[in-house]
């Protein structure tokens, strides 16, 4: 354990901010705690990796992150607009999902599923997905996995969450290249290591992404151009990728996940009326699922770029995140994951895209997402793994 | 000393918000961001705006009211903010 003492102490109320950005100012970080004195946290103990850090540089680095993302930002109080209780205990199956082999890690952050959770995840898929056609007559969409990079650079994901980013390379197009990849694969054996010294010395350019989220695709589908309709609702479901520093060992925290999204194009009422109306939708569907948990206010994890106390601050002032959380283990005080989340951009990515509506100005939009995989991790840890546990119509249809 | 009139006050608020929606009509009712006359960021500087320009402090459950974001209502909250602080008054920009 390294005592790491902050420069400037940072008040209690904003520990969770410091919190959730410590394991990525280094990762060489494996553990923390915080050291508090009076009503601020002073220091911050950490365990390290075995390789050498120098504990003053990673001291300056804590330094810029409290200061660049934490001082400036103002603790808002918690704001939950729905709220159910379910009957019965809740409670992590993880190791039973393990036991069953209906699950089986692959990898940090990276779970094969198999059944029950497969039908599982595609049934509450297509609850969601029959929410988004029956409420807004949905057009759905399949999009290829990889997003152009010139794409993801129009969100400004980049300069917001620079530490999530997942990029897609490949050998530069040349026989030299090849030649060259293969004699360095030869030279040094097979491993990572190999593949990376090959890529930093034959690699091409970055040209596509992995996409973090599917609304992405959704922004450049309609790039440079108007509207084909008034306003527009766009459903699509998909692979998404967002490296996190630390991965629990379970479905709650994915490297690679699936996501089913909703995207809501036009003026300003009209999206904020969608997001209003799927939220309520939800809150309905999980009442039928037997699905306790909340939905509140929230913000994204803002990392470094400029003005990211500004942005965490009025995201959560003007309401523009909310999530959706259910609970996976009522043990020691409580245990739960967001689900969703419905999001309001006002005209962030139309602008960014230069998509226009009816006026030629850039249209507003917002946007939900459900993590399938979430979900169901939430929902077998409310009902069981069994599904004789579960509610009837979601066992007549996943497991008659 | 003269002290600022809620009319000065409103007329300050006014003043600040119409330079930042680009010369658009505005009601003094009207929901700044539900109009979407400015973006979310202009929150932020708006509130920032406020404690300085008033010496007031801005706490969460301030923003609570769905319809803090207009003119009569920002100046409802300061001169609410002045009657229970004993009337100081904002004398410089």
């Amino acid at each position: 354990m390294t005592r790491i003492p902050l420069a400037t102490p940072v008040p209690l109320d904003l520990a969770d901010e410091l919190a959730r950005r410590i394991y990525f100012t280094s990762d060489a970080i494996t553990g923390f705690s915080m050291v508090t004195s009076g009503d601020a946290v002073t220091a911050v103990d950490v365990t390290l990796a075995a390789r050498a850090t120098d504990p003053v540089d990673l001291g300056r680095k804590l330094d810029v992150i409290v200061a660049s993302d934490v001082l400036g930002q103002r603790r808002t109080a918690p704001a939950v607009v729905w709220h159910a209780d379910a009957s019965g205990p809740v409670r992590d199956v993880f190791d039973e999902l393990l036991a069953m082999g209906a699950a089986t890690e692959s990898g940090p952050g990276q779970i094969a599923v198999g059944e029950p959770v497969l039908s599982l995840m595609d049934h509450l898929d297509a609850r969601l997905r029959d929410v988004a056609a029956a409420e807004f007559t949905a057009q759905e969409f399949r999009y290829p996995t990889l997003l152009p990079a010139d794409a993801l650079l129009r969100t400004g994901y980049a300069e917001s969450f620079p530490q999530l980013l997942m990029f897609v390379s490949r050998l530069h197009g040349d026989v030299d290249s090849y030649r060259g990849f293969l004699d360095t694969m030869g030279r040094a054996g097979r491993g990572a290591a190999t593949l990376s010294e090959g890529l930093r010395a034959h690699g091409g350019g970055v040209d596509h992404c992995l996409p973090p989220t599917m609304c992405f695709h959704t922004y450049h589908q309609y790039a440079d151009g108007s509207l084909p309709a008034p306003s527009l609702v766009v459903t699509s479901r998909g692979k998404s990728f967002r490296h996190e520093s630390r991965y629990h060992r379970s479905l709650e925290r994915l490297w690679d996940f699936t996501i089913r999204e909703v995207v809501f194009l036009g003026p300003v009422d009209f999206v904020l009326d969608c997001r209003s109306r799927l939220m309520e939708r939800t809150y309905a569907l999980m009442e039928s699922l037997g699905l306790g948990g909340r939905c509140e206010v929230a913000g994204d994890p803002f990392f470094l770029g400029e003005g990211t106390t500004e942005r965490s601050w009025s995201q959560r002032l003007l309401k523009l995140k909310y999530e959706l959380r259910l609970p996976l283990d009522d043990a020691d005080g409580g245990r739960d994951v967001a689900v969703g989340s419905f999001n309001y951009h006002e005209q962030h990515f139309a602008k960014a895209f230069a998509i226009t509506g009816e006026t030629g100005e850039p249209v507003f939009s917002g946007c939900a997402g459900f993590g399938l995989e979430r979900l169901a991790y939430a929902f077998l840890c409310r009902h069981g793994v069994d599904a004789r546990g579960w509610p009837k119509d979601v066992r007549a249809a996943v497991a008659p | 000393m003269a002290e600022n009139t809620i009319e000065d006050d409103k007329r300050l608020i006014r003043d600040f918000i119409l330079r930042h929606v680009h010369g658009e009509p505005l009601d003094d009712d009207e929901d700044l961001f539900a109009g979407g006359y400015v973006n979310s960021l202009f929150a932020v500087q708006m509130l920032l705006w406020i404690e300085r320009a008033f010496g007031l402090r801005v706490d969460d459950k301030d923003l609570d009211s769905t319809n803090f974001w207009s003119v009569n209502a920002i100046t409802a909250f300061v001169t609410d903010r002045r009657v229970s602080a004993g009337g100081a008054a904002w004398t410089s920009n």
